[in-house]
């Protein structure tokens, strides 16, 4: 009489389970790869700070449609991942820091810190190709900006 | 006569005592009148067995037969062996299928949940955006620009206008150093 190692209960645990947790990636959060980047708009055509560069094409397009600066440089760019229901710090300047939570829905909650300060508080829904900007007038009659966006997982 | 001089008479003439107890049970079974009517009823029984018993002829010899049966009990016990070597599988075995039972159902479960979501509650907690202002110095006017795909905060300090130009009076001018 041959006997078999596994039933035939076997094959049928083995893909509801893998079913189980393919289905299971869209109901729970997975990692968030975000970018911040903190921003310098102005009129003037050139950055005192040559260490500076001009925005791409496509964010300067996206910011001269919504915004009145005509130029827009980048002080810093920061990339980080932030776990499911985890958060991290994005340090874009000495006195600037985001700080990004990964909720439940999805969603998330960035904080704006400011001198070590807790500024703002925005809780939102991020996608791809989506982007949260905090802004402010600075001086000069030139405006800073911290931009985020989720980046594609490569 | 109690239950166990009956024993000892039966015992006596199916020739199962010693010879000590066979004499003793002997001595009594001549004393006793009752002992006696039972012991002639019982050999009586016996004879009458034995001579009728159906006498079974095996074809094979005797050799063969009894090999045979020495064959099929070896064979049960080995069987007997193997199975008690075997017995996880059957334990995964009662183990899986409700186990697979129950993959199935949390599986269906959350699969419902995904499918039946209602594409307009998802819309809706998706343009949800809740904000705070955190400092008392500084408000905020929130707004999204749905061409743009951007959700935006502009921050400013309370003791102005927002709506005035406000551009001489920057919220925190240091973010830059």
């Amino acid at each position: 009489m041959s006997k078999r190692l596994f039933s035939s209960g076997s094959p049928r645990l083995l893909v509801a389970l893998v079913l189980l947790v393919g289905s299971s990636i869209n109901t729970f959060a997975a990692n968030l790869k975000l970018e911040a980047k903190l921003i310098w708009g102005t009129n003037e055509d050139k950055s005192p700070n040559l260490e500076h560069n001009q925005v791409d094409a496509a964010t300067k397009e996206k910011l001269c449609k919504v915004f009145k600066w005509k130029n827009y440089f980048v002080v810093n760019r920061v990339t980080k991942p932030v776990p499911s229901r985890g958060s991290n710090h994005f340090k874009l300047s000495d006195e600037c820091t985001i700080e990004i939570k990964e909720l439940e829905g999805p969603k998330v909650e960035v904080k704006l810190i400011g001198k070590g300060k807790e500024v703002h508080k925005t809780t939102l829904t991020i996608s791809k190709g989506q982007s949260v900007v905090y802004s402010g007038d600075d001086k000069n009659q030139s405006a800073w900006f911290v931009i985020i966006t989720e980046l594609e997982e490569k | 006569m109690n239950w166990e001089q009956q024993l000892e008479l039966q015992a006596w003439i199916d020739g199962e005592l010693s010879a000590r107890d066979a004499r003793r049970v002997a001595v009594f079974a001549e004393s006793n009148a009752d002992a006696r009517l039972l012991v002639d009823e019982l050999r009586m029984a016996k004879a009458f067995i034995s001579s009728n018993e159906t006498e079974v002829t095996v074809p094979e010899t005797r050799e063969f037969y009894w090999s045979q049966v020495q064959s099929r009990i070896e064979r049960a016990e080995s069987v007997s062996e193997t199975s008690s070597v075997l017995s996880w599988p059957f334990v995964w075995r009662r183990l899986v299928s409700p186990l697979s039972g129950l993959a199935l159902v949390a599986f269906l479960a959350v699969v419902s949940f995904n499918t039946f979501r209602g594409p307009a509650i998802d819309d809706s907690a998706r343009f949800m955006v809740e904000v705070e202002n955190l400092s008392d110095d500084v408000g905020s006017i929130s707004y999204r620009s749905q061409s743009e795909n951007m959700f935006v905060v502009y921050l400013y300090k309370k003791d102005q206008d927002a709506d005035s130009d406000a551009q001489t009076e920057p919220v925190d001018d240091s973010f830059f150093q």
